[in-house]
């Protein structure tokens, strides 16, 4: 993010000539040699590998025809529209001949003709003579430029083909006619021609005639029962489209220069942005809209539903169940909560006497507030119940966690030895497939009976925590005296902080006592506890060994999960806020290093801020990943245990329970719920211009 | 912060890390104590961070007994085998035709987006064109667009094609005949390559349309046109957002699970790695031991894409996050 501007306008004669050399060159470096020999030695190998590979054959052959044969016609197209400036004539003819050769393979290909049938020659001829005709025609239009003679190549031309199509028909394709639709597929795609013209400012009647050619094509044939007709009907139902297309080419004009200087900035930018919209369109848009669509009709798509299935969503308690609502005030983060909550009023009390605002970015009052809120909201979702709760716990913890510890490490690693090595071992995980992860993190969760040993990492740690906590040997003496040693640590720096600085550096220590603080209660089992970890009670007092389903224990299994996505997009997060955080202009820091602030004065006050709006970005970019979140909810559980989360819903629905209509609508939910960041995201993108 | 430009320079360090220079003391041998945590704490979440997959590994060289036995962390130097990994590739978990088709589905759906993307982008920055900016925003929009939204009609379209019934006459044309691409690769690259469309655009347009202008002045004062100017110009500049989209695009159709699983399911001759594990972990106990070398046979890979092209990667997220 700095030094990154070669861009500007400062770009020299001197450096434009740098660049034109460097890629116009034709001597190579040796390592270009090398990038060169191994790129051929890749393909070599694949090609050897292909010969016994059958997999491989046809893929690679799929791909390369279909790379070779797009792309032909791709240069084509833009070698084509090469000429439309300077060689105007050739050009329209040249295009006029693949119109007719594609009208040609049309009729011919699908044995519409006569003479069409099996064999080479049969198969071009078609299209041969429609290049053959069409071509003249375009380019006896192109050479002349009077207008009655245009009209009468137009009608003349059109005429012939139009006869001579009609009359090569074979019979059993003669068209019975049905004249309401013959009208009223001419009425109205004239009509909708003509606006279309008026609406591109053009004179409407090119576009009626068009478009009365195109709903005549439609009317006569399409809603004809084919074979009933005899040699007259397929004259009325062929000669009208092309006498009206004839006379649209009749009464237009050739283009000026400026015209043809616009018809190749047009067609260039068909060309070049036309087929990554066929894709999107293709593949994005209609299905979206289709999504819409089916959302509203049942689960074969037949009959109209209208929102049913969006309220069978809202009204299934698996979705929704906010029955024990209640138990939220008896969930333990939920109070710890309300804790850290009173906390930052306390501390926003003190701030707005001292500075004036009770929060603002980078001041004490920020963390209490988010943690608290954060615990909050973790009290509340694990008392409300359903897919879609879980969906926005999902959210909130991921975003929350993944952001703070992505954040927590850039900062870290800033500029200390190894930083690059920590950031690289943090970021390994995106390029592990989710599925991948999820087996490598069901190992760590795995639990086994308590009769064995534990295999997976966590349950070992904590029934050892548990034998620790509840026993009395060397290592628990030794914990516990290291326990009272950080705490009182730490309260000489709760006394120094309040006394020095005030409540506000008073903060951390403060919560980090009563964290250590309230563990340590736990782990000499003061005050009526018994210990803390994976163990059990019976009732006659004999303390065993217990560990903790980490999956399939609701409702927690699901911040389990969690771990797994965070432990994903941690990475993600780290990378972009320290390139944001090492593009904050040293000047600022240096200046408040000079004021004389401390380094996480520095932090809090200056950095922070200044990656805000980064910050923004991540947490939009995690929570649109994450409300689609599919492949751990598949793999860990597929929805059981009470982990069930929209996308897993989704495909159930649509794809096990073939209920397409209400895949659909859970599918359209996850897309409304990320329909504000998508707004503002255009909002952002129109602000930069 | 204008990430989008050509030169995307990853930052090193300006200055060494400020320790504790010379001194002594006990005031100074506390400061730099406490001056230490936030190293410790850095290491301590990188092993964090690293047990989980360490413990993989190390269990996908231990045999079946020794895994139920113990934990990974108390492995023996004896315990070392490569069973699993002769399993994993033996015709009943069938992962090696699975890693072919993986590839069938990442290469072509790699290559195939970079060039239609990199056209589109060019098209986006430098073709002056009505709508184009109405036209770009809203295809960038797409960005946040969640796949699942497209999935049902695209698996409809390929098992039956595309058909369009006219009203009135009730007349159905088919807009895309049957290709028979129902549960193939083919299915899989393609629907790939409409999903990787907005990200690849707002990627390279990014990168393209900061390119200096003079260059693109001066080529058309040579008589270049635009086919020319992208040929030869604008393709060998634009090398370094290529590659970053590339790496980014493998792995990101490599590791994918849900449009296989969608387009592809219980096909078995087409699945690629992903739903071949996925499978396994399905029912657990019986293939347990062979779990981990799969995973790690599927993130063998992309692990050795990452590591040697990071900075590439680490480009093309910047590059594609953040803009501000």
């Amino acid at each position: 993010m700095q030094t990154l501007e070669r861009s500007d306008e400062s770009a020299s004669e001197e450096t434009v000539s740098t660049l034109r050399r460097n890629v116009l060159r034709r001597d190579r470096t040796p390592r270009e040699y090398l990038t060169l020999g191994v790129g051929v030695l890749v393909v070599l190998g694949l090609l050897v590998w292909s010969f016994f590979e059958s997999k491989i054959r046809t893929t690679s052959v799929t791909v390369v025809v279909a790379v070779v044969a797009s792309g032909g016609i791709w240069v084509g197209a833009n070698l084509l529209f090469d000429q439309v400036r300077d060689n105007y004539q050739r050009f329209n003819a040249i295009a006029y001949a693949i119109i007719g050769a594609v009208v040609g393979v049309l009729l011919h290909g699908n044995l519409i003709t006569v003479g069409s049938g099996e064999g080479f020659l049969p198969w071009v001829l078609g299209p041969l003579a429609g290049a053959a005709s069409f071509g003249a025609i375009g380019l006896a239009l192109a050479l002349n430029d009077d207008p009655q003679r245009r009209l009468a190549i137009g009608l003349g031309g059109s005429a012939a083909i139009g006869l001579v199509i009609s009359l090569l028909i074979r019979d059993v394709y003669y068209p019975g006619l049905d004249a309401v639709a013959i009208v009223a597929y001419t009425v109205v795609l004239a009509a909708i021609g003509g606006g279309l013209s008026y609406l591109r400012k053009r004179p409407p009647v090119g576009g009626v005639l068009l478009g009365a050619a195109l709903g005549w094509l439609i009317g006569a044939w399409g809603g004809a029962d084919l074979g009933e007709g005899s040699i007259a009907t397929s004259l009325v139902a062929t000669l009208p489209v092309a006498l009206l297309i004839g006379t649209r080419l009749g009464i237009s004009k050739n283009l000026d220069y400026a015209e043809r200087l616009a018809l190749d900035t047009r067609s260039r930018a068909t060309i070049f942005v036309g087929p990554a919209l066929l894709f999107i369109f293709g593949l994005l848009v209609i299905p979206a809209i289709r999504t819409a669509y089916l959302s509203l009709l049942d689960r074969d798509s037949q009959e109209w539903v209208g929102l049913e299935n969006y309220t069978s969503v809202f009204t299934d308690r698996d979705s929704l169940d906010l029955e024990n609502w209640t138990w939220m005030f008896t969930s333990v983060p939920f109070l710890i909560g309300i804790g850290v909550l009173v906390i930052a009023l306390i501390v926003g009390i003190q701030m707005r006497r001292t500075t004036g605002y009770a929060v603002e970015i980078g001041n004490p009052t920020m963390a209490p507030l988010i943690v608290g809120a954060l615990l909050v909201s973790f009290g509340v979702f694990t008392a409300l119940r359903g897919t879609i709760i879980n969906n926005m716990w999902w959210v909130v913890v991921v975003t929350f966690g993944s952001t703070a510890m992505g954040l927590a490490i850039a900062v870290f690693a800033d500029q200390r030895r190894g930083e690059r090595v920590a950031k690289s071992i943090v970021f390994m995980p995106m390029a592990i497939s989710l599925v991948g992860a999820s087996i490598i993190w069901r190992f760590v969760y795995a639990a086994r009976d308590i009769s064995t040993e534990q295999t997976g990492v966590l349950n070992a740690l904590w029934v050892g925590l548990g034998k620790l906590s509840t026993g009395s040997g060397l290592p628990t003496l030794i914990i516990t005296a290291v326990l009272i040693l950080i705490l009182l640590g730490l309260f000489m720096m709760l006394a120094y902080n309040l006394t020095r600085y005030g409540v506000g550096r008073a903060v951390v220590p403060g919560v980090l006592i009563l964290l250590v603080g309230w563990f340590f209660i736990r782990f000499i089992g003061a005050f009526g506890t018994v210990g803390v970890g994976g163990f059990k009670v019976a009732p006659d007092g004999e303390i065993s060994a217990q560990t903790v389903n980490f999956v399939q224990e609701g409702p927690y299994n699901n911040f389990w999960l969690m771990v797994i996505m965070i432990w994903i997009q941690t990475g993600f997060a780290m990378v972009i806020l320290s390139a944001a955080m090492k593009a904050v202009p040293t000047e600022f820091i240096e200046a408040a290093k000079i004021d004389g602030a401390t380094d996480s004065q520095i932090f809090w006050r200056v950095t922070l801020p200044q990656i805000a709006t980064t910050i923004g970005v991540v947490v939009t970019t995690t929570i649109v990943g994450v409300m689609k979140v599919y492949d751990i909810v598949k793999v860990m559980t597929n929805g059981q245990f009470g982990t069930q989360v929209l996308a897993n819903n989704m495909f159930q629905e649509a794809f096990s329970f073939t209920n397409i209509g209400k895949g659909a609508a859970l599918a359209m939910l996850i897309f409304l719920s990320v329909l504000p960041i998508m707004y503002s995201n255009i909002r952002r993108m129109q602000r930069e211009g | 912060m204008t990430l989008s430009s050509p030169v995307i320079t990853d930052s090193k360090p300006e200055a060494a890390p400020g320790g504790d220079d010379g001194g002594g003391g006990a005031v100074d041998r506390v400061y730099g104590f406490l001056r230490s945590i936030p190293t410790g704490f850095l290491w301590l979440i990188v092993v964090v961070w690293s047990i989980p997959t360490l413990g993989l590994f190390v269990n996908s060289i231990r045999d079946r007994d020794a895994q139920r036995a113990t934990g990974w962390w108390k492995v023996e130097p004896g315990d070392f085998t490569l069973d699993n990994y002769d399993q994993i590739f033996a015709a009943r978990a069938g992962l090696g035709r699975s890693l072919l088709n993986s590839a069938a589905i990442a290469i072509p759906a790699t290559i195939i987006p970079i060039a239609i993307a990199a056209f589109a982008a060019y098209g986006f920055a430098w073709i002056d064109f009505r709508g184009r900016k109405g036209l770009f925003i809203a295809t960038v929009s797409l960005l946040a667009i969640p796949l699942q939204v497209a999935l049902i009609p695209a698996l409809q379209m390929f098992n039956n094609g595309a058909h369009f019934t006219l009203p009135l006459i009730d007349k159905t044309i088919t807009l895309i005949p049957d290709f028979d691409l129902a549960g193939t690769t083919t299915a899989v690259w393609l629907t790939h390559t409409g999903f990787a469309m907005p990200f690849a655009i707002f990627l390279l347009h990014n990168y393209i349309s900061s390119l200096p202008r003079d260059i693109f002045e001066a080529a058309r004062i040579d008589g270049a046109d635009h086919f020319t100017i992208f040929w030869r110009l604008v393709l060998p500049l634009s090398i370094p957002v290529l590659a970053a989209f590339a790496i980014f695009q493998f792995l990101w159709t490599w590791n994918d699970y849900l449009i296989a699983n969608t387009m592809i399911g219980a096909n078995a001759s087409e699945q690629p790695t992903t739903i071949v594990i996925a499978n396994l972990a399905g029912d657990f106990g019986r293939n347990e031991n062979i779990l981990p070398a799969g995973a790690f046979v599927q993130a063998f890979i992309p692990l050795i894409v990452f590591f040697a092209l990071q900075r590439y990667f680490v480009r093309g997220i910047l590059a594609g996050s953040v803009k501000g």
